[in-house]
């Protein structure tokens, strides 16, 4: 979306006349290591402006870092266009378009479940979109698991995020996960709408409710629960200097600062801290296992098993209902397929087909690919 | 439509359940630990018995020296072969490694972490420095890969890969560290190995071009305070970054180690931010745009934005603090082959994304008392150093080991306990306390951590149970 509200493109004459009469002014916005050296650094640590021609440790040649140098040429609008998709939390860059809960339910029934989960309750480490009322579970926020019965906080989408222009963004770009940037702005709109609905969130005072219908002047109207959840404000002109001030506090982020000859050098920990113990084996589920050992490697199986190639590639899906996926040892279901032959039943499998990316995203050859298909079949007869 | 305390009954049922797959980690793991056992038992045996008095079998000396080996007496490869080298095969342990806990659902969008147990001196070869993708490693091909530079500059820019590597190029030697490195255990240890607890991170050679070098002619204009880096891989990886730091140390680079940077690390380009959380050096980079707001990308608010106790999260929380790590030994490499006496080398790395080592204490009692180590080797800013202390090692002895860095921006690590009392415990991110290995009697070396039990007052402070 080319909007110049923030992100002032300018057309390629344009930029070239320019060019030609804007040397003083650029010269004020160069990079200037000298006055960016006097404010403290942004993040709370040191800056190594160059000196005496180096920077820290490093020699550098100046004249390679004080004179202008250029190469490529200016993309032309409808460059900039094509990949200009982010969107800002103003609306910058948010399109038009308009989107039910309802149909944003059937998209994610058929893209996203078998991911997801059912009303987008997550599953096999994928993240959860919803844990019931986002305004409700908002107050889980201050949950600290402190003890080892204690619940902790909820962040998803409703109750952490602070701008929902994020989601729409991101779900436009970078979802589906196996096949991204193939949604179109309605059906983004549609499962924004609908991931409202399971978070049970309202716009405007009114209940994203099952018939709800979400376009772009109502989407600017949503307020996230936790808009005002995060510090330091990095909006406006202060923006950067309000970061800078905040970790200039060591207090702030968890840090300690000391003059090193003051330094603790006895009785530096507290009374009461004692030696705690991993758990049972703790996280020990490495691949491959830890090893220090020097020797040859194992000769590799060279035999396929298709058993566990279903295991490591297809079974997340197929293996439980509510994926969207037919189940395996599904006689009824799989009979369904098979009777339209096998060559069907692999050519879907090979290229994919509604929420199934090609191959199930598998590292598979076609080959090892089928076998993987009969044993699934075979289990389903 | 569910209702919320079915789905709330859920979610416990969820926790709960990830409880268990952790504590039934421990029956699956204990045939790999009794293997490991037996291994590390003969090898303390042979060198027990080395140690001690000869025995008749070695009184006829040993083989290896006394008789000819088939390398030293038939030719070896012609150099026409392995044009581009790789390491001896006798080296297959010394790779990245994974596990499923660190999978968000599957392995493209995940981590593989770096052995630091096996490295050696301040550079991670390139192919094991860690790797992190959100849509899997992105294979592209440079010749039609272009990098774009756009918004609040006067004159935007489009870039191929050639017309790129001819801006003057910098060469630094940086870290990158995952900031979730160690994140897993806020809430007590969970990895006896070192690889996994500090292992999301690794330090190279970077070769590129400063961003400021480029927008000298670019003209950057005065309200452009933020500037947003995008990948083009399938996850177009995006984050906001501070024309502060643009202007100070970012980098867009091409080569690692001498070489173009591999696959898993942005080839062609990858954006770097050195010192800062890993994520926003953004790979496979094809988008720079400026603009006076910012833009709140899905992994600077959803992800990477640290939650304390009183509710509220840090966020654009940028540097990698202090940090620092005994590395020899350590749960994978332990001290159950040393003699009583003998003197040992005590090693480690030190790194901080706010500036320069200058300095690392160690403890042998869990960071009640310190002393101090020497640093060796290079030192330079936001990159790995390396530390020192020699040790004589007394059979049977029992120690905590931990590190302690300062750097030149005059932060010191803190214990656990200042920074929990500061951050709480689901900060996921930035965890940069004191780490301690105990060294067992039978030399074993386990990940532990010291710290005091915590409860929460009325108004959300954390302080430690029971002290006044």
């Amino acid at each position: 979306m080319f909007t110049i509200n923030k992100k002032l493109f300018i057309s390629m004459s344009a930029a070239a006349a320019l060019s030609l009469s804007l040397t003083a002014c650029m010269d004020s916005a160069t990079p200037a290591d000298t006055k960016s050296a006097k404010k403290a650094s942004i993040d709370g640590g040191v800056m190594y402006p160059i000196a005496n021609g180096k920077t820290g440790p490093y020699y550098v040649n100046t004249k390679a870092h004080n004179q202008k140098v250029h190469f490529g040429r200016t993309p032309t609008e409808k460059e900039y266009e094509e990949w200009d998709s982010d969107i800002m939390p103003d609306g910058t860059g948010l399109p038009e378009g308009e989107g039910s809960v309802e149909e944003g339910e059937e998209v994610y029934e058929s893209k996203c479940v078998m991911c997801h989960g059912d009303f987008g309750s997550g599953g096999g480490g994928y993240p959860s979109l919803s844990k019931g009322n986002a305004y409700e579970l908002h107050e889980t926020l201050t949950n600290q698991r402190i003890k080892p019965d204690t619940d902790g906080p909820v962040r998803v989408f409703g109750t952490y995020w602070p701008q929902a222009t994020t989601l729409f963004w991101y779900i436009k770009d970078a979802m589906p996960h196996p096949m991204t940037d193939s949604l179109s702005d309605d059906q983004v709109y549609a499962l924004v709408a609908y991931i409202l609905n399971i978070n049970e969130m309202e716009i405007d005072g009114q209940e994203v409710d099952d018939e709800y219908v979400l376009n772009r002047e109502k989407f600017l109207k949503i307020k996230m629960p936790n808009a005002n959840g995060f510090e330091p404000s990095i909006d406006g002109p202060n923006g950067p200097d309000n970061i800078r001030k905040y970790f200039s506090n060591p207090d702030n982020f968890g840090a300690q600062k000391v003059k090193p000859a003051e330094r603790c050098m006895t009785n530096c920990q507290e009374p009461t801290a004692k030696v705690v113990y991993i758990k049972g084996a703790g996280i020990s589920d490495f691949h491959p296992p830890l090893s220090a050992v020097r020797d040859l490697p194992k000769e590799k199986e060279t035999g396929f098993n298709a058993a566990k190639a279903y295991e490591a590639n297809c079974a997340m899906c197929h293996s439980a209902d509510g994926m969207g996926a037919p189940v395996i040892g599904d006689k009824a279901a799989w009979a369904n397929y098979t009777a339209k032959g096998m060559d069907k039943v692999y050519s879907n499998g090979i290229h994919g087909i509604n929420g199934m990316p090609p191959k199930g995203g598998a590292d598979l050859s076609d080959t090892h690919f089928k076998s993987v298909v009969d044993y699934i079949v075979n289990k389903s007869k | 439509m569910k209702t919320t305390d079915n789905l709330i009954k859920e979610k416990i049922v969820d926790i709960k359940k990830s409880q268990q797959d952790l504590d039934s980690l421990d029956t699956k793991s204990s045939s790999v630990d009794r293997r490991d056992f037996l291994a590390k038992t003969a090898a303390l045996s042979v060198t027990a018995l080395a140690g001690t008095s000869l025995l008749a079998s070695e009184e006829a000396g040993d083989p290896r020296i006394l008789e000819p080996q088939e390398w030293g007496t038939k030719w070896g490869d012609p150099i026409t072969k392995n044009l581009y080298g790789m390491p001896s095969k006798y080296e297959h342990n010394v790779t990245r490694r994974y596990t499923k806990l660190l999978a968000s659902g599957n392995f493209r969008a995940s981590i593989a972490v770096t052995p630091i147990q096996e490295s050696s001196g301040i550079i991670t070869p390139n192919g094991l420095f860690f790797s992190r993708s959100h849509g899997g490693v992105a294979h592209i091909d440079p010749n039609e890969h272009r990098l774009m530079i756009t918004g609040l500059v006067e004159k935007p820019l489009v870039l191929t890969m050639k017309q790129l590597k001819r801006y003057p190029s910098v060469t630094r030697v940086h870290f990158i560290e995952c900031p979730a490195n160690g994140g897993q255990e806020w809430r007590g240890p969970q990895y006896n190995s070192l690889q996994f607890a500090k292992g999301f991170m690794s330090c190279a050679e970077w070769t590129g071009v400063y961003i400021k070098d480029i927008l000298k002619d670019l003209g950057l204009k005065p309200e452009a305070k933020w500037m947003l880096a995008e990948g083009g891989d399938s996850s177009k990886m995006g984050r906001t970054i501070p024309v502060d730091k643009v202007l100070d140390d970012a980098m867009i680079v091409w080569g690692q180690n001498g070489e173009a940077l591999r696959p898993e690390q942005g080839y062609p380009i990858r954006l770097l931010v050195p010192g800062w959380e890993g994520n926003l050096s953004v790979k496979w980079l094809r988008r720079l745009d400026f603009a006076s707001e910012p833009w709140y990308c899905k992994e600077e608010t959803s992800k990477y934005t640290v939650l304390k106790p009183n509710g509220k999260a840090v966020q654009h929380f940028y540097a990698n603090e202090v940090n620092s790590t005994v590395t020899s030994p350590s749960p994978e490499i332990d001290w159950t082959d040393l003699k009583d006496g003998d003197v040992v080398e005590i090693e480690g790395l030190a790194w901080s994304g706010m500036g320069t080592i200058t300095g690392v204490d160690i403890s042998f009692d869990g960071g009640k008392t310190y002393k101090e180590a020497s640093l060796k080797g290079l030192v330079l800013p936001k990159c790995w150093t390396r530390w020192s202390y020699m040790h004589t090692y007394k059979k049977g002895e029992e120690l905590l080991l931990t590190s302690r860095a300062m750097d030149d921006a005059g932060y010191i690590q803190p214990t656990i306990d200042q920074e929990v009392l500061k951050v709480g415990v689901e900060a996921v991110y930035h965890r940069n306390a004191v780490e301690t290995w105990k060294v067992e009697k039978d030399g074993k070396v386990t990940h532990v951590e010291i710290r005091s039990p915590y409860e929460r007052k009325e108004n959300g402070e954390l302080v430690i149970e029971g002290k006044a």
